[in-house]
């Protein structure tokens, strides 16, 4: 199992298929790229722990979703359950860009009440000669989303650490502010086991205390 | 031939680690493991079968033995490199100890030779010990008990030996060596008293280079690491890989081999006499090869021999020789001439036992345990030879106490070993037979659907023995016929009919190219446009470990054809991610056509457009529907699942939506959809229950993203036995309903709800 983590976050990855969304997880968690890999049915499922702050460890489950509009209809029930989202895109496909508005309605209307954090990720920042998306617009429709935007490769290993670290540390600020907070039937965020040494009897009344994922 | 078990003089060898152990371990064992092994594993050679191991075996010591002296400088060489069969750390003894080489090649008699050569080229520093050992009459380590005849003379002749680059170790005539020769199973390391020159003179008749080799295969039997390649020429220092933790082999196996007869099993590996090794070094010039094949076939030989040698025994176990503390032990064989084992075992420890050996010995300090731990996990594939070792004269001696402490840790190792080498052989031995097993089957199979089932499909489809065989699997030649037949052509396709839509979706995408893929005219044309794209991105990334689904690979165009035309003839589905799967598989097995027939008919049935076109409802009622049996046959894991929340979706739209090709290996995938034309799509859903069942233990100790991640990326090594054992112990029966029934009875459920209530919330 894992070693103790404070919280886990649900976060789920989101965009048109073969943008990238599973090369970024598997460069994230696995540290490999690979040009060539099965398309994503459904659902897939990562883990990755970040050390946010000093003695503050976040496990991410991160949900990859399969892109093609098909799915939509599945996925939609996944993004309740989840507090975090990176909307992906491919910079060297303009479709995939004009399409992200798109996701960000969608999404956001399925989990009113609740919000949900996002950040925008351009991908693919490795092909620059066949960008069909300007920074510019990107950072620009960022701005209206009220996101944040950052620009990764995973073939190049480039910032794809960052994107997430991020997101997650957003997340974290605003659960320290109280605007986010676990929910009973909510698996977006749930806390974990306490760093501290327990004793038998302790740990068994600290246990029933958190919750147990 | 028989091989007399000479007495075996254990010589002190300094085995240093290949880190540069330190000469003056004080236990220096000789370690020679069997070459089997190794032999060929890295080379990825398939191991020599028995026989012809013995029969090279025959030849290499025919050859070596046929050399005299002089001339045996070519055999000599060649031998030596088999003889090298020294594991790698053995050259990296060899190196470091002066008189380790010749320890350890003993057996080879060049083997020791030629390490020594190294060993003093290249260890300057290698202490005495060696040196002196092979000087000192009766502490030879005889690998091939040629040193042992060598030492006739003592240290002398040893030393000549020694000093005879690479040459082979040309016995001296005097070595009746034949005897040696004969002991190709035996890795005797005949003890190399100074004057014993009878150590191996007893039994064979030939050359002394015959009793050279003898000693060598015996060695090389013994050992586990394949021998010395002929390159292996320059004593072990060539050795290429560094194995500090490896114990070197002393004698037989060079460093490679020693990885490789490491992790041969057994008895199929039985180095076998020198004498195959030698052949086989002939052949090859690898590095690795021959010395492989011949520890192999020394080995294996050996084994047979030892089978058929009254007296001789594998791993028999030889009693330690008393020793004064400063002299070299040899581990002296039974009293029996045929003792194979005796001989051998005592006489090479296998590179593993023989660092567990030192390691544990405290008067090897300089042994990291590291290297003991690595060495035990890599026991000796075949019989190894141990060589209990005395100090050598520099170092302090041991008490008697622990003298005695030695031999019995030396005693048991040895006994561990020849234990873990059996056992490996009998696995192997198993697995083997099964394989034939299998294939033997699917060959008779093969006849009877061919002969018997086809020509009168339909009246032999519904026979029960015709679908027990169907669930034993479809031979690979029959599948693709009984795919198609039992999927059956509802929708009437002819094969016309699928030019058609060929040729239409070639003229979309030549239209598509030319307008640009960026023209949207309209939502249907715009998913159908995505539709095509991608498939051309699914098409590659379809079974990418196979190769030919990729651009240029021999399926590409195949692919893409079967997925454009069902595009058009079904534009209300589209393209879907999964199918790419599915019709990759049937065009595996299948003609073009027949494969596209087979594809359209098969998502047409009831469970696969449901899937395809994401109807949600219905897929929630399969989900349901597969719960209700889930909990019937795992309630444990269940429970388990549902304290994670952990719901169907999650793992079985990626199983049903791909048939199980992307999650299962794909012969498995195969054997599944065998049975699932033949039950239908519950079948599908038992699958699922029975891959839950086959590892419900594993996931009942996983949290939710571990067993999520676990059920869509299955163990390559998915048993298909197993795993359909288990899908027949799963009963698909609930409060006897059975599937269908189950599952329309929640279709009915929810038209009732959806006729009474007016608003429906979906859920």
């Amino acid at each position: 199992m894992d070693i103790l983590w404070q919280y886990q976050f649900r976060i789920i990855l989101l965009g048109d298929s073969t943008v990238g969304k599973s090369s970024l997880l598997k460069r994230f968690t696995d540290g490999i790229y690979s040009d060539v890999a099965d398309p994503t049915v459904g659902v897939d499922f990562y883990a990755r722990s970040l050390d946010i702050e000093p003695g503050v460890k976040i496990k991410l489950q991160l949900w990859d979703t399969a892109g093609q509009e098909r799915f939509r209809s599945i996925t939609t029930s996944y993004y309740r359950n989840s507090v975090g989202g990176l909307l992906v895109f491919d910079l060297t496909n303009r479709k995939t860009f004009d399409h992200v508005r798109e996701w960000h309605r969608e999404v956001s209307e399925h989990i009113l009440p609740h919000h949900m954090v996002y950040i925008l990720i351009g991908h693919k920042s490795d092909l620059s000669r066949d960008r069909k998306v300007t920074r510019d617009e990107a950072e620009q429709l960022a701005a209206e989303l009220g996101i944040r935007y950052v620009e990764t490769s995973a073939k190049c290993n480039s910032n794809v650490e960052r994107a997430f670290e991020l997101l997650t540390r957003d997340i974290y600020e605003l659960m320290k502010m109280g605007e986010i907070s676990t929910r009973d039937g909510w698996d977006g965020v749930k806390s974990g086991l306490t760093a501290k040494v327990l004793y038998p009897a302790e740990e068994e009344a600290e246990r029933e205390k958190s919750c147990n994922c | 031939m028989g091989y007399p078990p000479s007495v075996v003089q254990k010589c002190s060898v300094i085995i240093s680690e290949h880190s540069g152990l330190s000469v003056d371990s004080p236990v220096k064992l000789m370690v020679e493991s069997s070459s089997s092994g190794g032999r060929g594993a890295e080379e990825g050679r398939p191991p020599p079968r028995i026989s012809d191991a013995t029969d090279r075996q025959e030849n290499i010591i025919q050859g070596m033995f046929s050399h005299s002296g002089t001339s045996q400088t070519e055999k000599s060489q060649s031998q030596r490199s088999q003889d090298h069969e020294v594991p790698e750390s053995c050259d990296k003894v060899q190196h470091q100890t002066s008189t380790q080489p010749c320890g350890t090649k003993l057996p080879n008699g060049h083997a020791s030779l030629n390490a020594h050569e190294g060993t003093e080229r290249d260890f300057p520093k290698s202490t005495n010990p060696t040196g002196s050992y092979l000087n000192s009459t009766e502490d030879h380590m005889m690998a091939n008990g040629e040193l042992s005849a060598d030492s006739k003379g003592g240290a002398v002749s040893s030393t000549s030996l020694i000093n005879q680059s690479h040459s082979e170790i040309t016995l001296p005539p005097q070595h009746g060596a034949e005897d040696r020769c004969s002991n190709t199973q035996d890795s005797v390391i005949k003890s190399t008293h100074g004057d014993e020159g009878e150590l191996c003179s007893s039994d064979s008749p030939s050359s002394p280079k015959h009793s050279l080799r003898t000693f060598s295969s015996s060695s090389f039997f013994n050992t586990d690491s394949a021998p010395l390649s002929p390159d292996d020429d320059e004593t072990f220092s060539t050795s290429d890989t560094p194995d500090d933790l490896r114990f070197m082999d002393v004698s037989l196996n060079s460093r490679n081999t020693y990885e490789i007869s490491r992790r041969q099993s057994a008895p199929d590996n039985i180095p076998g006499v020198l004498s195959v090794a030698a052949a086989d070094l002939t052949l090859s010039q690898k590095k690795h090869g021959i010395s492989e094949i011949f520890s192999r076939n020394l080995f294996s030989r050996k084994q047979r021999e030892a089978q058929s040698v009254p007296g001789w025994k594998l791993f028999g176990k030889v009693p330690l020789r008393e020793s004064p503390p400063k002299d070299s032990k040899t581990i002296q064989q039974e009293g029996n001439p045929g003792n194979l084992t005796s001989v051998s075992t005592p006489n090479l420890l296998s590179s593993g036992e023989y660092e567990a050996k030192v390691s544990k010995s405290s008067q090897s300090p300089s042994l990291p345990a590291q290297g003991r731990r690595k060495n035990l996990e890599f026991e000796p594939l075949s019989t190894t030879a141990l060589i209990l070792e005395d100090r050598p004269a520099n170092l302090p001696a041991k008490s008697e106490e622990e003298a005695q402490r030695h031999r019995q840790e030396y005693d048991e190792m040895v006994a561990e070993a020849k234990k873990r080498e059996l056992k490996e052989a009998q696995k192997k031995k198993k697995q083997m037979k099964e394989r034939f097993k299998q294939e033997e089957s699917i060959a008779n199979a093969m006849v009877v659907w061919n002969n018997e089932i086809l020509p009168n499909w339909e009246s032999m489809r519904g026979l029960r023995r015709v679908r027990d065989l169907w669930w034993q699997g479809l031979p690979p030649n029959v599948r693709g016929k009984v795919w198609s037949l039992a999927i059956g052509n509802e929708l009437n396709i002819t094969s016309d009919l699928y030019e058609i839509f060929l040729s239409r979706a070639k003229e979309r995408w030549k239209s598509f190219r030319e307008t640009g893929s960026e023209m949207e005219s309209d939502v249907d044309s715009a998913d159908r446009e995505s539709s095509l794209d991608l498939i051309k991105l699914d098409i590659s990334r379809t079974f990418p470990s196979l190769f030919i689904f990729q651009k240029g690979g021999p399926y590409h165009d195949l692919l893409h054809s079967v997925l454009g035309a069902y595009t058009c003839y079904r534009p209300d589905v589209g393209y879907v991610q999964g199918m790419s799967f599915i019709a990759a598989v049937l065009i595996l097995n299948l003609e073009e056509a027949d494969a596209f027939i087979a594809f359209a008919n098969l998502l047409n049935k009831p469970c696969q457009m449901a899937f395809f076109r994401v109807d949600h409802e219905l897929m929630l009622k399969y989900f349901a529907a597969f719960e209700v049996f889930f909990e019937e046959n795992l309630p444990r894991l269940f429970s388990h699942f549902q304290s994670y929340n952990l719901t169907p979706d999650l793992y079985l739209i990626d199983w049903i939506f791909t048939l199980y090709t992307k999650s299962l290996p794909l012969d498995v995938a195969c054997r599944v959809w065998d049975v699932f034309c033949r039950d239908g799509e519950e079948f599908l859903f038992r699958t699922g229950l029975g891959i839950l069942r086959l590892y419900e233990e594993v996931l009942l100790q996983m949290d939710f993203i571990h067993i999520a991640q676990f059920l869509t990326r299955l163990p390559d090594d998915t048993p298909p036995e197993r795993l359909f054992s288990c899908i027949a112990n799963t009963q698909m029966i609930s409060c006897n309903r059975k599937w269908t029934q189950v599952f329309n009875a929640l279709i009915k459920d929810k038209e009732m709800e959806k006729s009474s209530s007016p608003s429906v919330k979906n859920s």
